[in-house]
């Protein structure tokens, strides 16, 4: 790729939906009720200040040197919910609304552990549950993460299964 | 190598019969062809398998039609040499054998679970009747697997006596070296429409509600 | 008497490969089959009642899905109405803009997309693809595995890769235990090559998404859908589980696209009598209804199957067009083998390559063929030339460039010797002196010393067991002296955190800047707008060593 080139035009691009933009880009969106837009990408360059970790730190304290001395580890190195938030409402201004939904019930999901994510998703998985059993998920996602509309896809699941027969059978 | 036109046609024909959508064609297909042709392999159902305990078994899945509305691999293997290898190379290893028919999928990778699941060392092996064999171990996700032979066209019978020898050791607890995989990638489009052909007339055989069903195998 | 032309014609390659009649009853058709069903849509209260010719009574689990998820509702009747073939020409119509069709197609049903796009030849699809992908500029993948799961060859022939252009890299097993090997191996490689290359691991689904959330792949494409219910199934997976696991994904900031293909439902014996193309148009519309970004397809490991009917390489580059109707990134397949013909693995590509797609191949063999365990690609290591030459010969951008060879074999050993650093701080089985050595002059597996596999299977359960994370990748690499390297690790895993790159299209340039759909828009409306080659890339694309200088005379 002619990465100088693409870079100049990405700026000016960038440049020119700064000027026709209708919010501030010195503090956009998030914080203030504002939407992020395309104009605000890529998050990591126009927004980086706003970004944190799920731990708490701030996107633009994560270094090379906290990663060698032990300060940061792979816990640190993870997406919060409020970022796949802004990428939601980046991608909703460029009209990918389902893209968006994928990112919305995502951010939902990153409070579950990696093992039980893996769980869940093997229980999905055609005649590995009963309806019962994906309705308890279901509750578990809604009821101990707040993950509702994860909880509704379970749910669906659990109908249609049940209908096509693609429920626990031996 | 060559695409064997005949057998591709008599593949079609007899798929179009089965079908019943076989209007034409009443031709070739020499008929109820199956058992006399593979020679000397019987498979008996017994009803329902039992799920096994004994640590020293390997459990052998076959699918739909294999040994008996098919007979030999994709490239002409019989499937009585192919099953008596496999035997073979587990018997090599002191082990005992078992092997049961799996109905309701004709996926090699679910068939080889199915196959772990009701071996009592937890160690099986799937095959479809083109040939495509799978070792599997219950524990690991069915599309997972310990060994997967995807290229039907390369497994020649001292192949399939190595894996039988490995599912073995395997179910030994040992950790043998995996059979050498090998790899031809004009494999593909010499045999994949044929390969099609031939897993459409597995297919048609599974049955969703069907548990797998207990085989007792002779070779006369 | 038999012809001596016919003779020599019957041992051309392009004989050696199997065709077969079409057979539309099984699905053996690759478009516009008459069993297709007619395109319609039903909506009451905000609710599709009918699709395609079903009543909601009779939907499927895919029909269910598809209605419930896909289709955008508020244009829906209206864009049904109209007539395919007038959709049709909007497509190829440079003064109707991408959104403008985007408005339409994306309120369309899987039997109307294919019948819009059964109207086009394969020169109006093309047409089709250069205004409709969705990033700017268009980029290409490779595979990197060989046949002995060597990883010191898979961390060279990464850097290698990187160096020659390619975006972004995947790996797959021989032996499905070596994976994280074969991932640590292509990570490395690629960083060490090029910075910001994109790698994965394709894998079992869920053990594909356990390495994703410990950092050993950055995202991940293998996550396949079917356009029948009972090959998805046997697939191990329902729409349901797919968007799902797609949603896993995103939550641990890792990039993915999902996997379909024409073909892959009569392979797997359940067609339903429908055509492949038609069946693809469903995969398409699962894929969008879960959310995901992009799609790898174009028949992908079963291409033999459409390549064998009539048109069915057309139904191919149709596929392709469907998905960039439904603004997903479009990953082009051009992948497998599936021809003896050089004449007819190049024509294969044309429709990709001339017209430019978000990745052209996915993936070009960046090994001999012999080493690829995708059971072989359309394209491989040694076509570097033709593929470069090709792009010179039609002034076009494929993703590649021509390189020297000692900027190859510089970046191959430094890739080699990372890699043995890495192993020797993470307590892995030792690479020897030799192993590097071979690997940087290898061309494939068959030049590289055995490595002892079982010793090498036993670390890697224990090092699974030990919870390694790329965190760990970046501090070995440190230690072993190599902090350029781990560098470029830590800042692919510092990506995850900000999610830049799980957009549409998304891949990074050297510096770490995201090239996505979102800021580097295909914004294509007739001659001289979209994609231009820069003056600064046509001297990289054409100065091939070995073109003569006139100077030089």
């Amino acid at each position: 790729m002619d990465q100088e080139l693409l870079m100049k035009q990405i700026v000016e691009q960038v440049m020119a939906a700064m000027k026709t933009g209708t919010s501030a880009p010195a503090a956009p969106a998030a914080c203030c009720g504002d939407k992020v837009t395309a104009a605000n990408y890529p998050l990591a360059e126009s927004m980086a200040d706003k970004i944190k970790t799920p731990t708490g730190k701030d996107f633009t304290s994560l270094s090379y040197e906290k990663v060698i001395n032990g300060e940061l580890t792979a816990d640190d190195m993870r997406i919060a919910p409020e970022t796949l938030e802004m990428q939601a409402q980046v991608a909703e201004s460029v009209h990918r609304e389902a893209f968006a939904g994928n990112l919305r019930r995502a951010a939902e999901l990153i409070a579950v552990p990696d093992e039980r994510l893996l769980e869940i998703y093997n229980a999905l998985r055609p005649y590995r549950s009963t309806k019962e059993e994906l309705l308890e998920i279901a509750n578990e996602l809604d009821g101990k993460y707040g993950a509702k509309t994860a909880a509704t896809l379970v749910r669906e699941a659990a109908e249609v299964y049940e209908k096509r027969g693609r429920l626990k059978k031996f | 190598m060559t695409f064997d036109e005949n057998t591709l046609r008599s593949v079609i024909e007899e798929v179009l019969k089965e079908m019943g959508a076989g209007q034409s064609t009443p031709a070739a297909a020499p008929a109820a062809s199956t058992i006399p042709a593979a020679g000397k392999l019987t498979v008996t159902e017994d009803g329902e398998a039992r799920k096994g305990s004994a640590a020293d078994e390997v459990v052998i899945g076959l699918a739909p039609a294999f040994g008996t509305k098919q007979t030999k691999t994709i490239v002409d293997l019989p499937h009585d040499k192919v099953l008596r290898e496999i035997i073979a190379g587990i018997e090599e290893e002191g082990l005992k054998w078992r092997v049961i028919k799996v109905y309701r999928t004709s996926d090699v990778s679910f068939i080889a679970h199915d196959a772990a699941e009701y071996s009592g060392s937890g160690i099986g092996i799937g095959i479809q009747s083109k040939g495509t064999t799978v070792i599997h171990q219950k524990d690991l996700p069915p599309l997972s697997n310990l060994e997967l032979f995807s290229q039907a066209p390369l497994i020649d019978l001292d192949t399939y006596r190595k894996i039988g020898k490995n599912a073995a050791k395997y179910a030994k607890g040992e950790a043998p070296t995996p059979v050498p995989t090998k790899n031809d990638q004009m494999a593909r489009p010499t045999y994949q429409a044929l390969s099609a052909l031939l897993h459409i007339k597995e297919t048609e055989l599974v049955d969703n509600n069907k548990k797998p069903q207990a085989v007792s195998v002779s070779f006369q | 008497m038999k012809s001596k032309r016919f003779e020599v014609l019957a041992a051309r390659p392009v004989n050696q490969d199997g065709y077969v009649q079409e057979w539309p009853e099984v699905g053996l058709i690759a478009m516009n089959s008459p069993f297709d069903p007619k395109p319609s849509i039903k909506i009451e209260n905000g609710v599709i009642t009918e699709l395609d010719g079903k009543t909601r009574a009779e939907f499927d689990m895919l029909d269910t899905f598809i209605a419930d998820h896909a289709i955008r509702l508020e244009n829906a009747e209206k864009a049904m109405a109209m007539d395919s073939l007038e959709i049709a020409r909007m497509i190829v119509d440079i003064n109707v803009s991408r959104k403008e069709v985007l408005d339409i197609t994306l309120s369309l049903t899987p039997a109307k997309l294919t019948e819009v796009v059964g109207k086009l030849t394969i020169v109006e699809i093309m047409m089709g693809m250069t205004k409709m992908r969705a990033r700017m500029m268009p980029a290409n993948q490779c595979h990197v595995t060989n046949v002995r799961d060597n990883p010191v060859q898979i961390a060279a022939d990464a850097a290698e890769a990187a160096v020659r252009g390619f975006a972004e890299m995947e790996t797959t097993v021989a032996v499905a235990r070596y994976a994280p090997f074969n991932a640590m191996a292509l990570f490395v490689g690629a960083q060490t090559g090029r910075p910001g290359i994109m790698t994965q691991c394709a894998l079992e689904e869920a053990t594909e998404l356990m390495l994703g959330m410990r950092g050993f792949t950055t995202y991940a494409e293998t996550i396949s859908v079917y356009g029948t219910e009972p090959v998805f199934m046997d697939g191990d997976d329902t729409p349901y589980s797919k968007a799902f696991l797609a949603s896993c994904y995103a939550s641990r900031g890792l990039k993915m696209r999902f996997t379909s293909g024409t073909g892959s439902e009569v392979q797997m014996g359940y067609a339903e009598g429908k055509s492949m193309l038609y069946l693809e148009a469903r995969c398409l519309a699962v894929t969008k209804g879960a959310g995901v970004q992009g799609t790898q397809n174009g028949s992908v490991s079963c291409i033999g199957v459409p390549a064998g009917v009539p048109g069915g390489i057309r139904a191919v580059a149709a596929e392709n067009l469907i998905a960039m109707l439904l603004d997903l990134e479009s990953t082009t397949s051009n992948d497998q083998t599936f021809t003896h013909s050089d004449l007819r693995r190049v024509a294969r590509t044309v429709p990709q390559l001339f017209s430019g797609t978000d990745y052209i191949c996915s993936g070009y063999s960046a090994t001999p063929n012999y080493d690829n365990m995708f059971a072989g690609s359309n394209w491989d290591a040694e076509d570097y030339d033709d593929w470069t030459i090709i792009q010179r010969d039609m002034k076009i951008d494929g993703g590649l460039q021509p390189v020297r060879e000692e900027d190859v074999l510089k970046a191959r050993n430094k890739a080699a010797r990372a890699l043995q650093g890495m192993f020797r701080e993470l307590g892995l089985p030792e690479i020897t002196d030799a192993e590097v050595e071979a690997a940087t002059y290898a061309n494939g597996s068959n030049d590289m010393p055995q490595r002892n596999v079982n010793e090498d299977l036993k670390a890697i359960e224990d090092m699974m067991a030990r919870k390694v994370t790329g965190v760990d990748f970046v501090k070995a690499l440190d230690r072993a002296g190599f902090p350029d390297v781990a560098h470029n690790v830590y800042n692919m895993l510092r990506q995850k955190v900000a999610g830049d790159y799980l957009h549409t299209a998304s891949i990074f340039d050297k510096d770490f800047h995201v090239l996505s759909a979102v800021n580097v828009p295909n914004e294509y409306h007739g001659p001289m707008t979209g994609y231009q080659i820069s003056e600064e890339r046509w001297n990289e694309l054409k100065n091939i060593p070995n073109a003569i200088r006139p100077e030089d005379i």
